[in-house]
């Protein structure tokens, strides 16, 4: 699942003039069957068990080539390199089956002002058996950009994390986390794959996918979820590779609240899980 | 304390077993174990639910699978307040975890427990080089600069190849089937009553299946919901197409189709007291009665690897008053039909009464019409510490189906043969 090329195609299309409006499409694919051994590599990378029901987040990596599409287009108001991945919401309506055909859709809303630029939403949604069976909500700012204030609150007010002593277990990322969940995920953002491309971006090092976090979290968590969940994260300072961090679970009601974070200082992630 | 008591078999859960590198290539131990005790306690309304204990284990291990079972209950939704422990008997590993947690039942110590295998021969341990490992262990405890470098003169080119586990008796060197080949030519099994076992096996799995008999105890897995090496138009004309695996020259008996293969899969009882059962309203299908567990010289003395269970049935059966042919339904293990039927006629076999067992007459001949009647290993495949739990929980059902016979309960005999020379065999007593 290389998606390099549309990575090229974005970046050297992210100069020159760009819409100021979202397109009004919709990207999508029908009948999707999911690859068992792609499952497999992903639930491996992530931690989760190798299984029938799909971990709650795998469906965004089956939506992911189809926002890369949208957002790689000259009609997209947000140029691709440089967007940040501030926010995401997956809303599992019932377990799905690896044996399922999945339809996949995409479309981006809520291009509004962000206090350090824009953000936009890209939203994805599978059906399976004619019913949505997941959602996901993926918010990206675009620092410095411009766009439309927003009407209301343009973002709902980040999961509290955990509050005192829950650490759950302690996590050593290695420097080629960044380079595995990229395999799997299909996301070759540079800042993701070597200390080199991320200095290039103006990171020190590379940086963890914020999915392959939030993916990691909930993994931890096998066992204990329910099948339907909503599963809500707001990433925060970039995880660089290779790190120790710590993952942080509270029970709350009858769902979760989470944060990653290393020991003293950076929040990498907070997030709740509710029925 | 209460006094001892007969545990009960509630029923059971496993997923269908795959060939080797087939539907499971990319799972785990842990991945089966945990999709199988899930996919039990969904069936029994267990989640969330402290078990007295779950007994588990696997043949072929990796390093890092230290505590599998308590690590599969973790990832599972039983409620991780439930202890576990693993267990390591070769191919009796799934019944004798079931041993123990009857016994445990028996003494009032628990209410209620899970016995359970899991094996993989698809993502099986490949371990460093033994050489290349002594080396880097004694680099790792070098205190200075010199001590290291001496270490690290140990390393040699050959030391890159890793090593595997092979299905051999590390004291003989002989690979299981080796040694069943040993034992059939000793037996006189002729290859023609070997395939007729075969046929026989995957009849009976096959019809088994057709009659819904697995639906409650079989969660299909990963696209599977069948045994992947299920041949239900298998014929004795198609296997004799087969050239010998095992053995040598004119007795080669032994083919691909009369072993059991290199298999995937876990399998899972669930037993308890009549009271926790009943508090749960779960069915009881049959009550463990009795097990014996046996085992032979094979390296030096006269004993084939796979013949304890010739030793462990007649002392079961000496204790528990009960003669062979007093039995429903026969559960022998087909780790290769030879076995089987070496097993059988050694029970036959007068002479063999008198001069190995003691005995003054022989066991008997059984009635074939009883053995493996929902098909056993040779249809189902053979992940090794999966087995026990695999024909605990089928015999169960069977005997809760059978009901009573003549005014006494249905009875049935397990016996599974072991490397390492051992044996497991159990009398279970339906409900």
């Amino acid at each position: 699942m290389g998606l390099a090329p549309q990575y090229l195609k974005a970046a050297v299309g992210s100069f020159g003039p760009r819409a100021s409006v979202l397109p009004d499409r919709e990207r999508s694919r029908e009948g999707v069957s999911v690859d068992r051994s792609h499952l497999a590599a992903y639930a491996r990378v992530c931690g989760f068990a190798v299984d029938d029901v799909l971990p709650p987040t795998y469906p965004h990596v089956l939506a992911f080539p189809l926002q890369v599409e949208l957002m790689a287009d000259r009609a997209f108001p947000l140029p691709l390199p440089g967007l940040v991945h501030i926010r995401n919401t997956i809303t599992v309506h019932r377990g799905i089956d690896a044996a399922e055909p999945l339809d996949v859709r995409v479309h981006a809303e809520r291009f509004v002002a962000h206090p350090k630029g824009a953000q936009v939403d890209l939203v994805a949604r599978v059906d399976a058996g004619g019913e949505p069976v997941w959602l996901g909500r993926s918010t990206y700012l675009a620092r410095g950009a411009t766009a439309p204030a927003a009407d209301g609150d343009p973002a709902p007010a980040p999961p509290p994390g955990v509050s005192g002593g829950a650490l759950a277990a302690v996590w050593r990322v290695d420097g080629g986390t960044g380079r595995r969940y990229a395999g799997v995920s299909g996301d070759v953002n540079p800042i993701h794959l070597h200390p080199l491309t991320a200095r290039a971006f103006g990171f020190p090092r590379a940086i963890a996918h914020g999915m392959w976090t939030a993916g990691r979290a909930l993994a931890a968590l096998q066992g204990r979820l329910p099948a339907a969940l909503t599963y809500d994260v707001a990433f925060g300072k970039p995880l660089l590779l290779p790190s120790t961090v710590e993952l942080h679970a509270a029970p709350a009601g009858d769902g979760w609240n989470l944060d990653v974070r290393r020991r003293v200082g950076a929040v990498h992630l907070t997030a709740t899980v509710r029925p | 304390m209460p006094e001892t008591r007969k545990a009960a078999v509630i029923g059971g859960n496993r997923i269908p077993f795959a060939r080797a590198n087939g539907a499971y290539a990319r799972a785990s131990n842990l991945d089966m174990l945990t999709a199988t005790l899930d996919g039990l306690a969904a069936r029994f309304g267990l989640a969330g639910e402290r078990i007295g204990e779950v007994a588990g284990g696997a043949v072929l291990k990796h390093s890092r699978d230290r505590d599998l079972t308590r690590e599969a209950v973790l990832g599972s939704t039983l409620s991780p307040s439930t202890p576990a422990y693993d267990v390591q008997q070769a191919c009796g590993t799934g019944l004798e975890t079931a041993v123990l947690v009857a016994n445990k039942i028996a003494l009032g110590q628990i209410e209620s427990g899970v016995a359970a295998g899991v094996d993989t021969a698809s993502d099986a341990p490949v371990a460093l080089n033994d050489d290349l490992r002594r080396v880097l262990m004694e680099l790792n405890g070098a205190r200075s600069l010199g001590a290291r470098l001496k270490a690290l003169r140990g390393l040699r080119p050959g030391q890159i190849v890793p090593e595997v586990p092979r299905n051999a008796e590390p004291r003989t060197g002989l690979s299981m089937g080796e040694h069943a080949a040993l034992t059939a030519l000793e037996w006189h099994v002729g290859r023609e009553e070997q395939d007729e076992l075969t046929v026989a096996s995957h009849r009976n799995l096959a019809a088994a299946y057709d009659r819904g008999f697995f639906d409650d105890l079989v969660t299909p897995y990963l696209g599977l919901s069948r045994d992947q090496n299920l041949r239900p138009d298998t014929s004795v004309e198609k296997l004799a197409k087969l050239k010998p695996v095992f053995g040598k020259g004119e007795g080669a008996t032994m083919t691909a189709g009369n072993s059991t293969p290199l298999t995937d899969g876990a399998a899972a009882v669930l037993l308890g007291s009549d009271e926790w059962a009943a508090q749960h309203r779960l069915p009881v299908l049959a009550h463990l009665v009795d097990a014996e567990t046996a085992a032979v010289d094979f390296v030096l003395g006269s004993d084939g690897l796979l013949t304890a269970p010739l030793y462990a049935v007649p002392r079961l059966l000496e204790r528990n008053g009960l003669t062979l042919g007093d039995f429903d339904f026969y559960e022998i293990h087909e780790a290769f039909a030879s076995t089987v039927l070496a097993t059988l006629k050694a029970w036959e076999d007068p002479a063999f009464a008198k001069e190995r067992l003691g005995l003054d007459a022989p066991l008997g001949a059984i009635d074939r019409a009883k053995l493996n009647v929902a098909g056993s290993s040779l249809a189902t495949g053979h992940p090794f510490a999966a087995t026990g739990g695999r024909i605990v929980a089928t015999l169960a059902k069977l005997l809760h189906e059978k009901g009573s016979v003549g005014g006494r309960k249905s009875r049935g005999l397990i016996s599974i043969c072991a490397a390492g020379g051992q044996g497991v065999v159990a009398i279970l007593e339906g409900n």
